[in-house]
Formats: C-alpha cells, structure tokens, sequence
C-alpha cells in the first residue's frame, strides 16, 4: 500500500497532467457513489412497495374469489328454490270470474316467478300419460280438481313466508286446499342456511387474516420511517400534516393492490365462465360489479386505516422511546 | 424593559419517574446568548426536551414563548415548536430528501403557502448559514459541520423567538465547531436568542457568554472565570 502511494507520489509530482486525471477520477468515483447509493435507497424503497402490492392483491384476490362463492352459492340455492312449486287446489263450484281474478292476482303478487293455470282435464290428460292407462275410463268421472301451479322467487321460498302465503289463500270460499313439499323446503332452508354460514364464517376469516396480512406489512414499511416521523414532528409538524402523505402513498399502493386482485378475479371468471357456461357466471352483473367495487373499497379502507393506526403509534411516542 | 422568552421556577425535570433536575429557576431575556453547560449525564438534554415539549412538565412553573409549560396540551406542541428552532447533536435532517426540500418541508408543515415566498426565504436563510450553493445537495452528501448549518438554517425559518441548540458541535471536530458556533455567534447578533447545551468548554472560553451550569441535579448560573 505504502510503495503503491509513494509511486503515486512522484507520478503526481513528475507530471500535473496525471495528477489531473487523477483527481478526475477520484471525482467521477465519488459521484458515482453518491448516485449509486441513491439507486440503492431507491430500490429499497421499492422493494418494500412491491412486498406491501402483492401482499394486498393477493389476500384481496382470495377474498374476491371467496365473494364469487358467495355469490354464486345462493344463486345455486335460488335456482333449486325456484323449482318448487305451490299448487292452489280449487273447488268445482269456483266460478269462472272468482278464478280469472285469482289468475290474475297471483300473477301479479310480489312472491310469484310464474303462475300457471291446469284445468282438470289438462290435469287428467297428465295424469293418464304418466301412469300409461285412462283412469277416467274405469272411474267414469275426472276425480282431479282445477289447480294453479305457483312458481315463487327464491326469497320467499322458506317455511314462515310460505305458510303465510297458504293461510292467506286457503281462506279464499273457492279455495279447496293449497299443497306444497313442506319437509323438502324444510330441508332445503336448513342446508342452505348451514352452507351460508360456514361461507360467512370462512369469509370474516379471511377478512380478518387480510386486514392483519396487509396491517403488517404497513406497519413494516411504517417503522423504517419511524425516526423520520420524529424528525418531522420536532420542527412543528402536525399528527395531521405527517400521516397525510403516508396515508396517501399507502392508499396509492392498496388501489394498485386491488386492481391486481380485479385483474386476477376478471381472468378466473373469463376462464370459468369459458369452461363451465351452463353456471352463467357472468349474469348477474350488478352483482359482480358490486363485488369489485367491495374489493377496490376494501383495498382502499384496509390501508387507510392500517396507515393511520401505524403511523399514529408513532406519533405519540416520545422520541426517547423509539429506541425501548 | 426586556422581554422575557423563558422562564422557570421551581421546576422540575423527570425522565418517566426518575428526577433529573429540581427546583430549576432560569429566566432568559429576548436576545441573549446562553450557554448550559455540564457534564454528560447531567441533564442538559432532559431539560432541552423538557423545554420543547418532549417531556412533560409535572411540577414547577414554566413558560416558554408564550407557553405555558405545565398546561402543554399535546395539540399545542407543533405551535409551540414553530416559535422555537431546535438543533440537535445529530442533525436530525430528513434524509431522504435534499437540503432544499428539508427546508420545504418545515415551510409546507408550518402553514407557509406562497411559492415565491417560500423560496426567498429558504435562499435567505441557506445565505445566513453560507450553504446557498448546496440546496440540491441531499443530507449524506454534506460533511457534519455543512449538516449542522443546514440545520441551524431550518431551525432559522419561521423566525423562532428562541433557539434551542442541544450540544450542536458535539459530533463535529474543533475546527468545524468554531465555524458552527461563527454562524450562532452572527446569527444572535442578529437578534435571535439562543440556549445552547454544550460540554466543550474551550467554545465558553472562546466566546464567553451569559452561563448556566448542570450538576447534582440543579441548574445555576455561573461567571466565567469559575467555569
Ligand atoms: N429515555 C430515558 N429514560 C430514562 N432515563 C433517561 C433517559 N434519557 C436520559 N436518561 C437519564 O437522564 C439523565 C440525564 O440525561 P441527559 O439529559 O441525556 O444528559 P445530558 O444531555 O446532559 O448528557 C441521565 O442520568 C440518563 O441516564
Ligand atoms: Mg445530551
């Protein structure tokens, strides 16, 4: 080392052209340091960006799948329900008006999907075509009775809502009787009442595990800037004043987050829809579209409030205890 | 008649439940120069921190600026540091920004909004300290002593009523301390008041002035040549 900066020496000495270039160099080398070191910070700084977006569209992607289950759960239950139908027996003295009003009424309730009229002998004609011989024949009078065959929409497919609708019709004079598969509806209420919450559940699960996933990861990116906090806070700073650009940068990173996480829900639906188009994913379109708008705001809110929380816990320490 | 712009009686100074220093009586008067000197440990910068609002007054009187010490509200501390300027050992200058922006920074923090306006001020302040030339600079491409002064020039910003300086030559060498303690001489002839905490008692001899001694938990004034 020493021999090396003694030739140095008398190069420096023998010619002031080297010795400018020499100082040249030792020039550029420390810019490039100083740039270098910025490059570093800068990269730093984006890695950890990069680890808060993938960790927000990640869970938020898990979620919004989670949502699409949900979604389609009760349109699975709904299209079952839909199958079951009410049937209104009516009396053969019911006059013709008594039963066009009916007709009519029930058409237009709130509760039905479609109503459809069977006159008896459309009834017998069934009958007689399902167990292969006229019965009218041999029993020398149709024994069936006129009938509406009510479909109902989904939401009032449940034991109360039907009971109701029944007491409400069988006291109707013309009205003989109503019928419908009281311990199938049962059966169906119950399953899927179990199904929808283990689907709740697992979804509040998920939700909480999100919020503590993109919590930490906050929190993280938070504490590398705790000693700034400070600093900001010493020359007059408000709490206001600093967590604003935090909440912002962060907020920033959980938009970015969640149309990742639409991204990836969009392309699961395209191929889902592609490879199984007899579910008609895609119909509800209201719906789908409340779905991600409910992850781009949980993107958003998650954040905001994780921000908030991190850097509140910093603000209110003394600067002493930043290092306990 | 001379403006009072610190004073304490009977306080105080806790770090959590330890006392640091008791029955505090200081007075300082708009203009003047202040040293608190001690040795390490003794509890100059407790009684800075107390004085910025780091640590809570709990017993004793005090006011600072127009604060009143023992009734600080947690919200008022911000107002409170805005009619202070408070430099530190260690520079605290935000590093991830240049000089230019640290200064833009406390502007933007402390309610300044006229962009012309802010930039006069900030070349007006980085000319008091003589780093006019290295605004661009960030803080890790400056020596300690350039550091320092762009610190003193922050702290100079909002006209502070009074300027707390903790031990500000305590990481620089002697050469780049007397440049330092050059730039708080001009700057209190100028007609700011400075407290500044110090151990390096060649600075007190070179440049004597009003002195505070920390010992034994109590705080007195002290002449020169007892020092
Ligand atoms: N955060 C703290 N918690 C508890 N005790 C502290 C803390 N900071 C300082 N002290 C104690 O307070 C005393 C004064 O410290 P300090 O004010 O830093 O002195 P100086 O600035 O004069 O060196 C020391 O005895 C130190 O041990
Ligand atoms: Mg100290």
């Amino acid at each position: 080392m020493e021999v090396i900066y003694n030739n140095f020496e008398r190069l420096i000495v023998s010619t002031s052209q080297i010795q400018k270039s020499l100082y040249f160099c030792a020039g550029n080398q420390l810019q490039s340091m100083a740039s270098s070191f910025e490059k570093y910070q800068k990269r730093r700084l984006i890695s950890s960006y990069f680890s808060v977006v993938i960790s927000i569209s990640l869970v938020l992607f898990l979620l919004g799948l989670l949502g699409l289950l949900v979604l389609n759960t009760k349109k699975v239950a709904d299209h079952f329900k839909e199958k079951i139908a009410l049937t209104v027996y009516l009396k053969d003295t019911a006059k013709e008006v008594e039963i066009t009003q009916l007709k009519q009424s029930l058409a237009l309730a709130e509760y039905t999907k479609t109503a459809e009229y069977i006159s008896k002998e459309q009834a017998a004609e069934e009958h007689s075509a399902t167990i292969g011989e006229n019965f009218m024949e041999f029993l020398g009078y149709n024994p069936l009775q006129n009938s509406i065959d009510v479909y109902l929409l989904a939401d009032y497919v449940s034991p109360e809502k039907l009971e109701e609708i029944t007491t409400e019709l069988i006291s109707k004079n013309f009205v003989d009787e109503v019928v419908y598969d009281k311990p199938l509806i049962a059966l169906l209420n119950d399953n899927v009442k179990k199904i929808s919450l283990w689907v709740l559940i697992i979804s509040s699960l998920f939700t909480f595990i999100a919020v503590l996933l993109i919590n930490s990861s906050i929190r993280l990116s938070v504490y590398a800037k705790r000693f700034t906090i400070k600093t900001m806070q010493m020359v007059g700073a408000t709490k206001r004043f600093i967590r604003r650009p935090f909440i912002w940068k962060s907020v920033k990173l959980g938009m970015l987050g969640a149309v990742l996480a639409m991204i990836g829900m969009a392309l699961v639906l395209y191929y889902l829809n592609k490879t199984f188009p007899q579910l008609q994913l895609l119909q509800d379109k209201v719906m789908i579209g409340a779905l991600f708008a409910f992850i781009f705001l949980m993107g958003l809110f998650i954040t905001w409030l994780s921000t908030y929380f991190a850097t509140q816990r910093f603000l209110n320490l003394r600067t002493d205890e930043l290092y306990y | 008649m001379p403006e009072t712009v610190l004073s304490l009686k009977n306080a105080s100074v806790f770090q959590r439940e330890n006392l640091i220093l008791s029955d505090v009586n200081v007075t300082v008067e708009k203009g003047e120069f202040v040293y608190l000197i001690g040795k390490t440990g003794t509890g100059k910068s407790s009684f800075m921190k107390t004085l910025y609002g780091d640590l809570p007054l709990t017993k004793g009187e005090g006011n600072i600026v127009g604060y009143d010490l023992p009734t600080l509200k947690e919200n008022d501390i911000p107002f409170l540091r805005r009619k202070l300027g408070v430099v530190f050992q260690d520079f605290k200058l935000l590093n991830d920004r240049t000089v230019k922006n640290n200064l833009l920074f406390v502007l933007n923090a402390t309610g300044w909004k006229d962009k012309a306006a802010m930039d006069t001020r900030i070349d007006a302040v980085l000319d008091k300290v003589a780093m006019k030339t290295k605004s661009f600079k960030y803080p890790y491409q400056l020596s300690g002593g350039e550091q320092q002064r762009v610190a003193i020039a922050r702290a100079l910003l909002n006209d502070p009523e009074l300027i707390l300086a903790d031990e500000p030559t305590g990481n620089l060498d002697p050469q780049t301390s007397v440049e330092v303690m050059e730039v708080l001489q001009e700057i209190n002839k100028n007609g700011n008041t400075i407290l500044m905490a110090t151990h390096d008692y060649a600075l007190l001899l070179k440049y004597p002035s009003k002195t505070l001694k920390c010992d034994e938990n109590q705080i007195f004034e002290v002449v020169q040549k007892t020092v």
